[in-house]
């Protein structure tokens, strides 16, 4: 069962090109490492660095028009770069097993996942009998933490969490010598992403494999790697224990990698939330839902249906700049809030007030009107602006629909101004298309867009989660300036507790649809109290190897009770906001 | 994740001389629209030519001796009528295309008005829409048509004829189109236009629309071909329009008459030759389109 493995992999001077229209880009230069039996090594770089493009040639799945141009990886006497496309073939998951991004699409959903396990050991020849194999596919699931039961299920039955369970057997079915894990729990919540680390970790133990682990979290390499290789634009930065790249990196693109991971020690200070103008606290307030829910049902007989958000009422006062963040995971109702508040979709009960009017008793033309005033920064850049447009009909549109430049001289200096408050050169952005654009730059365009507007009520919806980790500071520093600067009340939507920590004045915990914690970022995100925030808190890998991730057992046993439960378990209230009324 | 390769560019509507260059380039290197865009041009450029250098008079009955083969008089030779066949090819196909080009057009533009509806707006309306479309998707088309023609009687017209083949053109378009507009009203720039205070009507027509450019030709192409083949497949049952050489009634009267056991080869040949290559050439075209408007294709410069 625990194979042994004499020597782990050895690459040795790696290079890969892809020949574009555009000329050569070289994606990997001339890269050694190594890994032994055992070891834990993680990749860590930012999208292009070419850190997924080395371990896909490790697997043979260099497409045209990539190539390898130069190099030998050695895994016990086997070149890995020199085999046939066939022979690579035979050797996956006997030797050298991937576990992909995102398992949920890479399981045939018309197939049950036992014999999605069972199909490997049958391809790669493995000479058992029916019985043995389905006993090993039970073995393999146990392996995993999964019930043997799981092999009758089909993919869509599985939450997420457990469909990377799925991918994990099924890559470890047939003891292989090598296991390359690229963002194995980048779709995960931190919950499940800690759950299913600790899996890898131990199965991997057990195996005596060595392992790659792909990624762009620090975080998580931290805990998880005992050694790192920073890569960047296909060169690598610096490699060494994990210890040594975290307490005294020599690169400075290292430290800037390891810096932009939010951390609970460094909140930067802030100006504290004051009613900066009297007069008009007298107002209506900038946003105010009043006992409002949302049910989705599924079709016509859906008589009782899913109700993604719980009864909520809150109000935020004018004239109060202020930062609240709404923290939970994926089905938490955190998006559905943020539509509500945007007045995209309807509340199946209760009013949303935007300065005192039901954003849904409006005409057409008042329900334009509205926007004026409440603005929105959403998750994707890539999807945000119009491919068939330059990124100009973004911006100027706007400015056009609610007057605040006509002339196309008043629209431009608008839109430079605008490119300038967020840090990008308005001669490399203007008159562009979207796809000229980075990742970073698109958002960065994106946030700058709203503070042009100038709105009363900002919607941030996870706008760091889709942005590389060094510019994530720069975009949450932004929304600072515009509720110091330009007092804008925010409400920020994210699962990434740690940033909540770092911008918000005021958090709230949402969990399956019910604020189950409020208060100040101090009191709830450093001394949780709800099973629920404490799990989160536990859950999250912090940039220290020397912090133990525990994750917190016993918050999970109470959560588990909570939901046994009948009725609901009241919100905790830890503090208040001046001008931030929450009722519960 | 490929971490080097480069985003597949789409199209950029620059200027309208960059717009034209970036056409030809692109056919090029798409083999099957430009072979398709050829064959159509071809047929339209004899028909355009005929209709100025011929004596399209000819298509008439007792225009010329009857049954007579390929000759230096009669370069197609005349059918049974006494009509000039080459006169007939250019006329026939002219009528023919006129009848798919706006059975096709009629199609695509109230699937287009319902798919949008249907799609953007969503709730009872869409419902509406969805199970009538359904409805017709289930019923055999020729069924409909036959009943319809047969219903119109013999003094039918071409133009009639539009407005049958109409009648059933708008399903495919109708679906097609609320799909993507499904998939588009979730986009984050349809949002962001939201909130630009863009009305619905502009969300439509300015967000929306330019994105569906290439679905629309695809769906216009497709249904132009689909909507040739229904009338042609009346015609051939003698339900088209009894006093006009289309190119169906041409088969219709070559087959009434039994021209192949006359053998009277060039009575057959005719019109099924120009319908051959008028159907190759719509194939070839939407799927040369078909590429232009996915991009994985595209990508893969399949």
């Amino acid at each position: 069962m625990h194979a042994v493995v004499s020597r782990g992999l050895t690459v040795k001077d790696l290079s890969i090109v892809f020949e574009t229209d555009d000329g050569v880009v070289e994606a990997v230069r001339g890269i050694s490492f190594d890994v032994q039996p055992g070891e834990r090594l993680g990749f860590v770089g930012e999208s292009g660095s070419g850190k997924t493009t080395t371990a896909l040639s490790l697997m043979g799945m260099i497409d045209p028009p990539g190539r390898v141009v130069s190099g030998s990886a050695m895994l016990g006497d086997l070149d890995l770069l020199t085999l046939s496309p066939r022979e690579h073939a035979a050797r996956r998951l006997v030797d050298i097993a991937y576990i992909p991004q995102g398992a949920m699409n890479s399981l045939n959903p018309v197939m049950r996942v036992g014999e999605q396990v069972e199909d490997g050991m049958i391809d790669h020849g493995a000479d058992l009998n029916k019985a043995a194999r389905k006993a090993r596919v039970a073995e393999l699931l146990r392996q995993v933490d999964l019930d043997p039961s799981v092999a009758r299920l089909f993919p869509h039955e599985l939450s997420g969490g457990m469909k990377q369970r799925v991918a994990i057997a099924i890559a470890i079915a047939l003891n292989p010598k090598l296991l390359i894990a690229d963002e194995p729990t980048s779709a995960l919540d931190v919950i499940s992403q800690r759950q299913v680390m600790q899996t890898l970790r131990r199965v991997q133990d057990e195996m005596g494999a060595s392992l790659i682990l792909i990624g762009h979290d620090m975080g998580l390499m931290a805990q998880f790697a005992d050694r790192i290789m920073v890569l960047r634009r296909g060169l690598l930065v610096e490699a060494g224990p994990v210890r040594q790249i975290f307490r005294a990196p020599q690169d400075a693109y290292t430290r800037e990698l390891i810096d932009s991971v939010p951390a609970l020690e460094r909140r930067p200070a802030t100006a504290p939330p004051v009613v900066r103008e009297a007069s008009k606290a007298a107002e209506p307030p900038v946003i105010a839902l009043e006992g409002v829910s949302k049910t989705y049902k599924r079709g016509l007989f859906d008589r009782k249906g899913n109700q993604a958000l719980k009864p909520l009422t809150f109000s935020m006062a004018s004239g109060t700049p202020m930062i609240v963040s709404v923290v939970g995971q994926s089905g938490s109702g955190k998006s559905t809030l943020g539509s509500l508040l945007l007045g995209f979709i309807r509340p199946s009960e209760g009013r949303v007030l935007a300065q005192g009017r039901d954003m849904h008793g409006l005409s057409a033309a008042e329900r334009r009107e509205r926007y004026r005033t409440v603005q929105a920064v959403f998750q994707d850049p890539y999807a945000a602006y119009n491919p068939f447009y330059k990124v100009d009909h973004g911006l100027a549109e706007p400015l056009r629909n609610f007057g605040v430049a006509t002339r196309r001289d008043d629209i431009l200096a608008k839109m430079r101004s605008a490119c300038e408050l967020v840090g990008l050169d308005p001669d490399q952005t203007i008159h562009r298309f979207a796809h000229q654009l980075s990742g970073g730059q698109r958002q960065r365009l994106m946030v700058g867009r709203a503070m042009m507007l100038g709105p009363k009520l900002l919607v941030a919806d996870e706008p760091v989660s889709m942005v590389d980790a060094s510019l994530r500071s720069s975009i949450l520093g932004n929304l600072r300036k515009m509720k110091d600067d330009l007092g804008v009340a925010i409400i920020y939507i994210t699962h990434d507790l740690a940033t909540a920590y770092e911008v918000s004045d005021y958090v709230l915990v949402l969990y399956r649809g019910r604020v189950v914690e409020a208060g100040d970022p101090e009191r709830v995100i450093k001394e949780p109290q709800h099973p629920y925030t404490r799990l989160l808190v536990a859950s999250i890998p912090w940039p220290d190897p020397d912090r133990h991730w525990h994750g917190d057992d016993a918050a999970e046993a109470e959560l588990a009770a909570l939901d046994g439960a009948g009725a609901p378990a009241p919100c905790l209230v830890r503090s208040t906001l001046p001008g931030f009324t929450l009722k519960v | 994740m490929a971490d080097a390769a480069p985003p597949a560019a789409p199209l950029e509507w620059g200027s309208s001389a960059r717009f034209w260059r970036t056409i030809l380039l692109y056919l090029g290197r798409n083999k099957s629209l430009a072979v398709g865009v050829v064959l159509l041009l071809g047929l339209a450029s004899l028909v355009i030519g005929g209709y100025l250098f011929y004596d399209v008079k000819l298509a008439e009955p007792l225009s010329k001796m009857p049954a007579r083969p390929p000759s230096a008089d009669a370069w197609l030779g005349t059918d049974k009528h006494g009509r000039d066949l080459f006169a007939v090819l250019i006329v026939g196909t002219a009528l023919t295309c006129k009848v798919g080009l706006l059975a096709g057009l009629i199609g695509v533009a109230v699937g287009t008005v319902l798919g949008f509806v249907g799609g953007f707006f969503r709730g009872w309306i869409d419902a509406a829409i969805n199970l009538l479309t359904d409805v017709f998707l289930a019923v055999p088309p020729l069924l409909i048509l036959v009943v319809i023609a047969a219903n119109l009687g013999t003094s039918l017209s071409t133009t009639d004829m539009v407005f049958v083949i109409a009648a059933l053109a708008w399903r495919e378009p109708a679906r097609r189109i609320r799909s993507q507009v499904l998939v588009m009203r979730e986009a984050g720039y349809v949002n962001n236009a939201r909130l630009n205070g863009t009305s619905s009507f502009g969300i439509i027509f300015k967000e929306m629309m330019p994105n569906l450019i290439p679905y629309l030709m695809v769906s216009f192409v497709l249904t132009v071909a689909a909507a040739v083949l229904a009338a042609v497949g009346l015609e051939a049952l003698g339900l088209g329009p009894q006093n006009e050489p289309t190119l169906g009634m041409t088969v219709y009267w070559a087959m009434h008459y039994s021209a192949s056991l006359l053998g009277m080869w060039w009575w057959v040949l005719t019109p099924v030759i120009t319908l051959v290559v008028l159907f190759v050439g719509l194939y070839l075209i939407t799927t040369g389109l078909d590429e232009l408007a996915n991009p994985r294709l595209r990508a893969k410069g399949a």
